[in-house]
């Protein structure tokens, strides 16, 4: 990982990978730009964030990326939105063995609880558990163990093995057995916690209106100001359409959300009813267009099936 | 002392209910497991274990409030209007007022389980919504809410590796802003009342049920946790200053952030708002108040175009000076408790300890501000 890094500031300006200097000794994002700073590198567990929310806004460098499978899909995305250009984009490709829960450790071990790999146990402050029980939703139905571009590989062993047993959001049963009126009152009470703080909306890779969304401006005002259930839900219900073909269902807005919403329950919903209308997975092909981003009613991809 | 046994709170609480509003933390149910002051109902179960996601300061700075609402009247015969349709707007010549209708008195409210940070905070937050009669002018929504708030903390006997509190004078055994101190003990907790409405809720509260919630006890006050201590806080209100111009600092800080509103929304003393009218078709509306946070760029975009923060680092830049070195110059206080819930919630892991250093060793760099006051130091104390 180091020597890839290092490799690749040769041609790169800047290197986003991550640190251990995090809380407990977790990883936290970190931006390289020399081999001295390259050597506190890290790939772990804990390495949960798409780096790739931070190259829209570094479009006029080249710049090396450490990105998991599942984050490559956000740089694949984002190139065929023509949002960052490819020639600009170096991807270093890591073997992610799934990633862990960091919060829901800490919710159980104390916040700041130690989090070590031991093959397919976890080192929690010494002791030793259950990988299974604590890795991010998205880890249980990862389907890009095969990645879809890279220019290096750091690391890369025999088993691309995540976590065993297809899945998906773990609340996913639970609201599937609801009816219409259940799942009214569970949203419901799901965003009376939004804060409005916006994290969902920052952390994706894939929102980079960002200054100007709609979320916030009051021209157009379609979303008032208030902090409250109703316009939290409004506001998510436009960003989920707006990401409609365009989510890769990386699990950031989730991830982020310190008000713990289930967001990935709506994302991962829709992204399943785009690949069956449009046969696209978005964050696949950097060659294809996005089915929203045609405007063309009689697109091939058009599934007709619902006309 | 005072005891009250645990089996007794739910009846403590009852009590206080039937008089009160009354806010407790308490877990939630769905996804992501966050504990929030929520308002108590006869069968929660309150969460006294887990720290709060937010502060309590929705209770007299709520996330969303009206200052008052209105109504446009059109009245008397349209003037200038030949087609003689309904008015719809500002017409020449037509009659129109604006009836204003007040918000609600603040109700009375007990807020339960608050921690000592939590309480600090509002004493931090009075010393500039609520000052000392004659001094400055108080904001009277602010003044309303506070004035029927009694505030019951639990002492902390436990902390976690974000807690950072016992870097200010009294720590965990702070007492400023609870009206009674609740200390976790064998069987329940020791009272002690710290204000005529402590004094009152021990007194009174058990009068309804016919029990006696509150007995003389001899156990011994407990130890209280001791947590992560920053030293030379004080120095930032001169430190600061010194690397305000110093920008490439301020974006090696916030190569990372996000730019959420997190850190700004859980703080229980980041108090910016945002007032903006809400209207219900186009006659009625509301003026409202709502959080508003430093982070967001729409937060200082001026109507003209400009924007004089508009990059992450000017904002963060403006988040840490406004806590560490304006507020203490204006207020006379730091606007920060050492809670440590931006630390806890930070999606990128943003530890606001580690900056304040950063920040003190590359004032001393500078060279400007090495006599005027010590560095920051972090001495790590994982708590017990």
């Amino acid at each position: 990982m180091i020597d890839a890094i290092k490799n690749l500031l040769n041609e790169a300006e800047l290197v986003l990978g991550w640190t251990a200097t995090g809380a407990g000794g977790v990883a936290v994002p970190a931006r390289f730009q020399t081999a001295t700073e390259a050597e506190e590198a890290v790939f772990n567990s804990t390495c949960v964030h798409n780096l790739a929310v931070h190259l829209p806004r570094l479009k006029e460098m080249v710049v090396g990326i450490v990105a998991k499978p599942c984050d490559q899909r956000s740089v694949v995305e984002l190139i065929a939105e023509h949002e960052v250009d490819a020639d600009r984009v170096k991807v270093i490709e890591v073997d992610c063995q799934s990633m862990v829960d960091v919060k829901a450790v800490w919710r159980r071990f104390g916040f700041g609880a130690t989090i070590e790999d031991n093959g397919p146990m976890l080192r929690i402050n010494d002791e030793e558990v259950e990988r299974n029980g604590l890795l991010l939703n998205k880890c249980h139905s990862c389907e890009d163990r095969n990645p879809a571009l890279y220019d290096e590989i750091a690391a890369m062993s025999e088993k691309r093995g995540g976590a065993a047993g297809a899945g998906y959001h773990h609340l996913r049963e639970q609201f599937d057995a609801m009816n219409i009126a259940e799942r009214r009152a569970f949203w419901e009470e799901q965003y009376t916690r939004c804060i409005r703080c916006y994290a969902c909306r920052e952390a994706c890779p894939m929102c980079y209106c960002r200054d100007v969304c709609i979320m916030q401006t009051r021209e157009p005002h379609w979303i008032g100001g208030e902090v409250n259930a109703r316009e939290a839900e409004m506001m998510q219900l436009i960003r989920v359409n707006h990401l409609a073909g365009r989510c890769t269902g990386c699990g950031e807005c989730e991830r982020a959300c310190p008000m713990g919403i289930p967001l990935m329950l709506l994302m991962e919903e829709q992204n399943q009813i785009v690949e069956e209308m449009f046969g696209y997975r978005a964050g696949t092909d950097p060659e294809k267009k996005p089915p929203l981003l045609t405007f063309d009613i009689k697109a091939d991809t058009w599934n007709k099936k619902n006309e | 002392m005072k005891f009250i046994a645990q089996s007794n709170i739910t009846e403590l609480l009852r009590a206080l209910a039937a008089q009160a509003e009354v806010w407790a933390p308490r877990g939630l149910r769905g996804s992501g497991g966050a504990v929030m002051f929520e308002r108590w109902r006869d069968d929660d179960q309150l969460d006294l274990e887990h720290f709060t996601s937010l502060s309590a300061k929705d209770l007299i700075l709520p996330r969303t409030e009206k200052l008052f609402g209105f109504s446009y009247v059109f009245g008397g015969a349209p003037t200038g209007d030949a087609s003689g349709s309904a008015p719809t707007g500002c017409l020449p010549g037509g009659r129109e007022t604006i009836e204003i209708e007040s918000a609600e008195p603040a109700p009375r409210t007990v807020l339960f389980g608050s921690r000592a940070c939590d309480a600090k905070a509002l004493t931090v937050l009075d010393a500039l919504f609520n000052p000392p009669e004659g001094e400055a002018y108080g904001d009277p929504q602010y003044v309303g809410r506070r004035s029927t708030l009694s505030v019951i903390t639990v002492a902390c006997t436990t902390c976690d590796a974000a807690c950072f509190c016992s870097s200010f004078e009294n720590g965990t055994a702070e007492k400023a802003g609870s009206d009674l101190l609740l200390y976790p003990v064998e069987g329940g907790f020791l009272a002690e009342a710290v204000t005529d409405k402590g004094r009152e809720i021990m007194s009174a509260s058990g009068a309804g049920s016919g029990l006696v919630l509150f007995e003389e006890s001899d156990q011994q006050l407990p130890k209280l946790a001791v947590t992560t201590i920053i030293d030379g806080l004080e120095g930032l209100e001169k430190q600061l200053p010194v690397i305000f111009e110093d920008l490439d600092f301020w974006q090696a800080i916030t190569a990372n952030c996000t730019s959420c509103g997190f850190c700004t929304y859980s703080c229980p003393t980041c108090h910016c708002f945002d007032i903006h009218d809400e209207m219900r078709g186009d006659r009625e509306g509301e003026r409202l108040r709502s959080w508003d946070a430093c982070m967001f760029y729409l937060y200082t975009q001026e109507t003209s175009g400009h924007n004089p923060r508009p990059t992450l680092a000017h904002r963060y830049r403006n988040r840490i000076n406004h806590k560490f070195s304006y507020y203490p110059a204006n207020q006379g206080k730091i606007l920060c408790t050492g809670c440590g819930r931006c630390i806890r919630g930070c999606p990128v892991g943003l530890d606001i300890r580690a900056v304040l250093k950063a920040a003190a060793d590359r004032a001393a760099a500078d060279g400007k501000a090495s006599d005027q006051a010590p560095g920051v130091n972090v001495n790590e104390n994982d708590g017990q």
